[in-house]
């Protein structure tokens, strides 16, 4: 009874103040302004996308993961792939220093800059940037890359950002969780108040699962003095065997698919 | 005819009074769009130097001989400040107040720019070391540090150590033409700072965007990237050109 009053009051409280929807600034184009550094909360998405239990070889634990409703649809053969490239750490291509291409990109601090053709995105991890392109041009053609390509517009105060000519190599996370070239992400980022971007992203691939999938999570802004430092990573990068062993000393049923 | 006098007087009028840069809504050059350079400095620098000469110390000349003999660029890494100008792979620059942002086609490298003056970062080196800007008039001028001796100038093997200093000067002289310049002193390999100059042009090309370059260790994007893009199309001999002593026909 008494937690039934609690509810009743915070419902009534959350009326009451009648929550407006938030209204961001505009830029001198009339479109939301977005613009600053933005950061995602500490989500554990980048060991993997699923819940997972910490320690050495996913990092910090997550006990709900970024993917909606905590599963991924594979095929049957992709599930098996999966079991399979989890004793493969070696093969993570963010290992070798590559693009973690989209979605895998967004778990790591970028920096927005808007201007009136295209929105460029600037991720401080791999260095990687990308330009989203506003003029309703279309992808192009006969053309696959890590960060795919990204063409964007305005939906109210939500950026839609359509992210097709996927390549096969970049990777969810690192707990195998992979796509094929037919990978097509819809990413939506909604200002919801000065400091904070809901981003979501649609992940469609139906070569390798049964149906499409979301993934969502906040973004921060960064404080005002937050300064981009290179992320240089090409330096004789050997961690790669050191993997392979931390995986032979976890028990069998360490990582739960 | 009239109208070739014309267009002949223009075009000789036009040489004499320097480029009036569009502006951005802050009212600063418009240094906005894709560029590239159409030379040869990133096989060899020299060529770009002011008198084709690096005024090498000579014990910075010995430890050149001694050092390693692969560019670092075969194993993906960056090219440094200033080589990443003239890789001949073109590069966009974006503005917004407060800041210039160059994203370079190359290896995905981006920098991002402030125009608004910090001190540079202590204790700390990067590929492309830490560039602070401002604005002389209407040429962009960015002061980079904090350089490390990993990077060499060029594929011919000028290297540098970490005492390295580059201010580069970013200057609009036409439509389609920006003329970088760019100072390099480091007193531990040269007798003195010397300078290296060229025009970076527009590319114009209908619908041209910048493509992804990525890298892989021991190879320089080809074998992982299907539209790899080679070296722009121009005229390889400009950067002679350029210079007043090249005009006269001697060196």
């Amino acid at each position: 009874m008494r937690a039934v009053s609690l509810g009743m009051i915070v419902a009534a409280a959350c009326l009451a103040q009648a929550p407006k929807p938030y209204a961001p600034p505009r830029t001198s184009d009339g479109v939301p302004d977005i613009e600053g550094y933005w950061q995602p909360r500490n989500n554990g998405a980048m060991y993997s996308v699923l819940p997972h239990p910490g320690g050495f070889f996913l990092g910090a634990e997550s006990k709900e993961g970024v993917v909606d409703g905590g599963v991924l649809p594979y095929q049957p053969w992709a599930a098996a792939k999966v079991k399979e490239l989890t004793q493969h750490m070696e093969l993570d291509p963010t290992g070798h220093c590559h693009y973690e291409g989209i979605p895998h990109a967004m778990y790591f601090g970028f920096q927005i800059y808007e201007t009136s053709k295209y929105i460029a995105l600037l991720h401080e991890n791999m260095h990687a940037w990308r330009i989203v392109y506003m003029d309703g041009s279309p992808h192009p053609k006969d053309y696959s890359a890590w960060m795919g390509d990204s063409r964007g517009h305005w939906e109210g105060n939500t950026l839609v950002v359509d992210v097709a000519n996927n390549n096969d190599k970049s990777v969810f996370d690192m707990a195998g969780h992979f796509h094929s070239d037919a990978l097509h992400v819809v990413e939506r980022f909604t200002p919801v108040d000065h400091d904070t971007i809901n981003y979501e992203a649609t992940i469609d691939d139906a070569k390798v699962f049964t149906r499409p999938w979301k993934m969502h999570f906040a973004l921060r802004r960064a404080a005002a003095d937050y300064q981009f430092l290179e992320s240089g990573c090409f330096e004789g990068e050997r961690d790669q065997e050191h993997l392979v062993e931390g995986l032979a000393t976890l028990p069998p049923d360490h990582y739960k698919q | 005819m009239r109208l070739i006098i014309t267009l002949v007087l223009s075009f000789s009028t036009a040489a004499q009074t320097p480029f009036t840069p569009p502006r951005t809504v802050d009212g600063k050059p418009d240094l906005q769009g894709v560029w590239e350079t159409r030379n040869a400095a990133s096989f060899d620098v020299s060529e770009v130097a002011e008198g084709r000469e690096i005024p090498y110390l000579p014990q910075a000349l010995e430890r050149e001989q001694k050092g390693g003999r692969v560019d670092p660029i075969a194993h993906c890494g960056m090219p440094g400040i200033p080589r990443l100008t003239y890789m001949p792979f073109p590069f966009q620059i974006v503005q917004r107040p407060g800041v210039v942002v160059f994203l370079y086609e190359y290896l995905h490298n981006q920098r991002i720019v402030t125009t608004n003056p910090r001190p540079h970062l202590e204790g700390i080196d990067f590929w492309l070391g830490d560039s602070v800007g401002h604005w002389e008039g209407d040429t962009l001028v960015v002061d980079v540090t904090d350089l490390g001796d990993k990077t060499w100038l060029d594929a011919a093997r000028h290297t540098h150590t970490d005492a390295l200093h580059v201010v580069e000067r970013y200057t609009r002289t036409g439509p389609n033409t920006i003329k970088y310049e760019a100072t390099i002193e480091d007193p531990k390999t040269y007798a003195r700072p010397w300078r290296i100059a060229m025009p970076l042009h527009r590319n114009n090309q209908p619908g041209f965007e910048l493509r992804e370059q990525e890298c892989t260790e021991g190879d320089d994007g080809r074998a992982i990237h299907p539209q790899y893009r080679p070296a722009p199309q121009g005229d390889p001999l400009e950067f002679v050109r350029s210079y007043p002593a090249a005009k006269g026909g001697s060196k």
